[in-house]
């Protein structure tokens, strides 16, 4: 029913002259959760200059980091502006998984009013060139052998990288250390050094190294084959039976929105993910495209949560709620 | 030289030119970074062509660097992290009159390093960050470690104390989110603090805060510092140029060699740089007091770590820094593949923009150098109208990085933290150094042990981090050595 009026205003909006709609009057803050430079940043001011490119909205944007706390910082500005009108926010699947385990964190997404689902980003499982290991199956086999002593690099141990991790192990009975660096570059640079055996790495930061002879992809952390990588096996057809942890992109507002306004929105980023320098940027980045709208987005978010809870859990990381 | 064939197109020229001039100004306030300028700057970089576009934020990138030591020279503000290594002496400089001197040093020594860090790109980029790769966490807790052992040399009178400030410190650091285990430490339920202190919040609050509020005792103070007089105090002397030799070429080497490693930075660049400087000074007594070469060495390391930073992101696409990640993120924005293909596959960008390098440090020099006397005439300012200026641009500057009011509490518990350190006679470069290397160390010496399953002879075992641990070692005694040395001397006349 929600979905169906969603879409009905939706489609009101694309004639023009809807009376009843919201429309933005001054420029409007998208909040990120990271500095400049940061994924949900980069991803940010790359939607700017395409909805400015495409004229999708009477006025600007402007970019506003609120860095800090994993995300927290971001959630808990977003909830003090309740019922603002002409502020959103890029969330990840952090801001999620975060109040999960820090009580700090008090704000959660479902605090928050749900916009659209924007993007799944893949990830795909990398060794060296170098390495004797071909295959998953023989990666895993390596790491039964000598528990513990095969390493893998990565970002906190809530992240993807780590959840991965766990799912091979539960499946396998494998063990490998998990070794955690702040930076995405000093994980690629252990990796390369020789220092660690493996990581999970976005499709498009691998292909290059792939592309150089520096590294080899053992498997795909997604549902299908990318089109980057039509060899790669994905971690199903590599034998191991795991249900890939999406790392998911998209829009949330303040608590207290309007309805319509939320339509607004819905309207805009379905144009957005329609016209052909989005669809380039997806796939220039090897993202995949996922737009849900608010509806089907807080089903995800309980799908998403429940899961992480799940994986954190048996990962032995203590949860607070 | 088909670089300079580029770099020389009069656009390019312009672009490289508007880039060291916003790096400068950029620099010159505390609070707005290159970073963030960068980004913000993204869209304008659209209209142009790909090689202007990385001309002039490359330029942005190291002549922040050139700015960044003006305030902490007149105003014991650091206007980046990067610059608080030229505070020590280079505020003293100021204090002691010589504020021109300390400036001109300062721009001469960015021109020196930054010129040697583009030779370096030039010459061993790629062979370079093939070395850095072998570079892992137990040599990076040896580096730590190295810098730590550090507090010894700018310990001041009692070293109990400065060891109590570099606890301090560490613990400092140790506050907010481990990365390891997920769990919160010392954030006292606030969710302001699970990303932990940010480290120029304390060093702008203990350094500049703190010294207004000692100031502030004096009540008959109309001058807050001395107004340079003479051409000898306006530009560094032939005798300051000297003094520096060795700091020029400490700091272009130091400063290279760490900017490379990505798990480093300009910060710990430049505090080692001073360091060293301190350790095979003819005059170790004189540092903290205003000597030209320890403004000369932390300011150098900190331009020469710009071009060693560039290395694993032009020649491998791995970034080293927030600057380095938001330049890499512009490069995709543009079309390109950064990676390990960048430089084969595009080398009139590379050269284009190594040779506008050479040209933008030249530039930034032009334009530093006259700028010298006339900000030091900001001194003639009265103490009643300098104080609340200072005061507002910590906050603000504070206030700008992050958009929290908390942060800007937290300014004024460091200020008065500072003021009574100074009080007791308690050294703040230590704490400074403790909070600056806590963080990095204790991750280090976490991914150690569990690449060596617990086994702490991971950081003895290879050579690299060996060496490092025993100069550490060696610094830590050194004050030992001198009191057996003392103690000899004084047997002998007996």
């Amino acid at each position: 029913m929600k979905k169906a009026f969603a879409l009905a205003v939706g489609m009101a909006l694309a004639v023009p002259a809807f009376s009843q709609s919201f429309t933005p009057s001054r420029p409007v803050e998208v909040v990120v959760h990271t500095g400049p430079g940061g994924g949900s940043d980069v991803l940010a001011r790359a939607m700017v200059l395409i909805m400015e490119k495409e004229k999708l909205l009477p006025v600007r944007m402007q970019v506003a980091n609120k860095p800090g706390g994993g995300g927290a910082a971001a959630a808990a500005y977003l909830a003090e502006k309740k019922g603002e009108a002409h502020t959103i926010g890029i969330f990840t699947g952090v801001w999620l998984t975060n109040p999960l385990t820090s009580a700090e964190a008090k704000v959660s997404l479902k605090d928050l009013t749900p916009i659209v689902r924007l993007l799944l980003e893949p990830a795909v499982i990398a060794v060296k060139a170098d390495a004797p290991y071909k295959t998953l199956g023989e990666f895993v086999n390596a790491a039964k052998q000598k528990p513990g002593e095969l390493k893998q690099s990565g970002g906190s141990i809530t992240s993807r990288d780590n959840v991965v991790r766990q799912q091979l192990q539960k499946v396998s009975g494998a063990r490998w250390q998990f070794i955690s660096f702040p930076g995405g570059g000093e994980r690629i640079a252990a990796l390369l050094g020789g220092h660690v055996q493996m990581m999970v790495i976005e499709p498009n930061e691998a292909g290059e190294h792939i592309r150089a002879g520096n590294m080899r992809l053992l498997a795909q952390v997604s549902d299908a084959r990318l089109p980057a990588f039509p060899n790669v096996p994905t971690l199903k057809e590599a034998g191991f039976n795991v249900t890939p942890v999406p790392q998911v992109r998209g829009v949330v507002a303040p608590p207290g929105i309007p309805r319509e306004n939320v339509a607004y929105w819905e309207g805009v980023f379905k144009k957005l993910t329609q016209t052909e320098s989005w669809k380039k940027y997806v796939a220039d980045n090897q993202f995949e495209e996922a737009y849900q709208n608010a509806a089907d987005l807080s089903r995800f978010y309980e799908e998403f949560s429940n899961q992480m809870r799940g994986v954190l859990q048996e990962a032995g990381i203590k949860l607070v709620r | 030289m088909q670089g300079f064939a580029v770099a020389l197109q009069p656009m390019n020229l312009l672009w490289c030119f508007v880039g060291v001039v916003l790096g400068t100004v950029v620099g010159v306030m505390p609070g707005l970074g290159p970073p963030a300028t960068i980004a913000m700057l993204l869209p304008l970089t659209f209209l142009m062509n790909p090689a202007s576009a990385i001309i002039m934020l490359a330029g942005i990138y190291y002549g922040a660097k050139y700015g960044g030591s003006t305030t902490s020279i007149l105003l014991n503000v650091p206007g980046e992290s990067a610059s608080v290594a030229t505070c020590f002496d280079g505020y003293q400089m100021a204090r002691n009159g010589r504020a021109g001197a300390a400036l001109g040093i300062a721009a001469i020594a960015s021109f020196i390093a930054g010129t040697v860090g583009v030779i370096g790109i030039m010459l061993v980029a790629p062979p370079l960050a093939r070395m850095a790769l072998a570079f892992s966490s137990p040599e990076y807790f040896a580096l730590m470690a190295l810098g730590l052992a550090m507090v010894v040399l700018l310990a001041g009178r009692s070293m109990v104390k400065a060891l109590l400030a570099t606890l301090v410190g560490l613990w400092l650091a140790g506050i907010g989110t481990d990365l390891f285990s997920q769990t919160s430490r010392f954030t006292f339920g606030r969710m302001e603090l699970l990303s932990g202190i940010d480290f120029v919040v304390v060093a702008i609050g203990v350094f500049a805060i703190g010294e207004v509020l000692a100031n502030m005792e004096g009540r008959e103070a109309a001058k807050a510092l001395p107004v340079p007089k003479g051409w000898r105090n306006l530009l560094p002397t032939l005798q300051d140029l000297k003094d520096s030799r060795f700091a020029f070429l400490n700091g272009s080497v130091v400063g290279f060699l760490i900017g490379v490693l990505p798990g480093a930075g300009s910060t710990i660049a430049s505090f080692i740089s001073y360091g060293l400087e301190k350790a095979v000074s003819r005059r170790p007594e004189q540092f903290g007091k205003g000597v030209v070469e320890g403004v000369a060495a932390p300011e150098g390391a900190n331009n020469a770590e710009t071009g060693g930073a560039l290395i694993p992101m032009l020649t491998l696409g791995i970034p080293g820094s927030s600057t380095t990640a938001v330049l890499l993120a512009a490069l995709v924005l543009w079309g390109f593949k950064p990676g390990p293909l960048f430089i084969p596959e595009n080398p009139a960008l590379f050269w284009g923009l190594v040779a506008s390098m050479y040209i933008g440090n030249l530039m930034l020099l032009v334009l530093n150098m006259p700028l010298v006397p006339l900000f030091a005439q900001v001194l003639r300012t009265p103490a009643y109208i300098l104080y609340p200026v200072i005061l507002g641009i910590a906050m603000v500057g504070v206030y700008s990085t992050s958009g929290s009011l908390f942060d800007v509490w937290l300014l004024a518990g460091f200020g008065l933290l500072g003021y009574l350190m100074r009080k007791l006679d308690y050294p703040s470069a230590p704490l400074i150094l403790g909070l600056v290397l806590g963080g990095a160390m204790e991750r280090a010496l976490r991914q150690s042990l569990m690449m060596s399953d617990g086994h702490v002879s991971i950081l003895v075992s290879r050579p690299v981090s060996a060496v490092m641990l025993s100069l550490a070692l060696l610094i830590l005694l050194m004050p030992v050595f001198g009191k057996i040395n003392r103690w000899r001397l004084q047997a002998l006349e007996k």
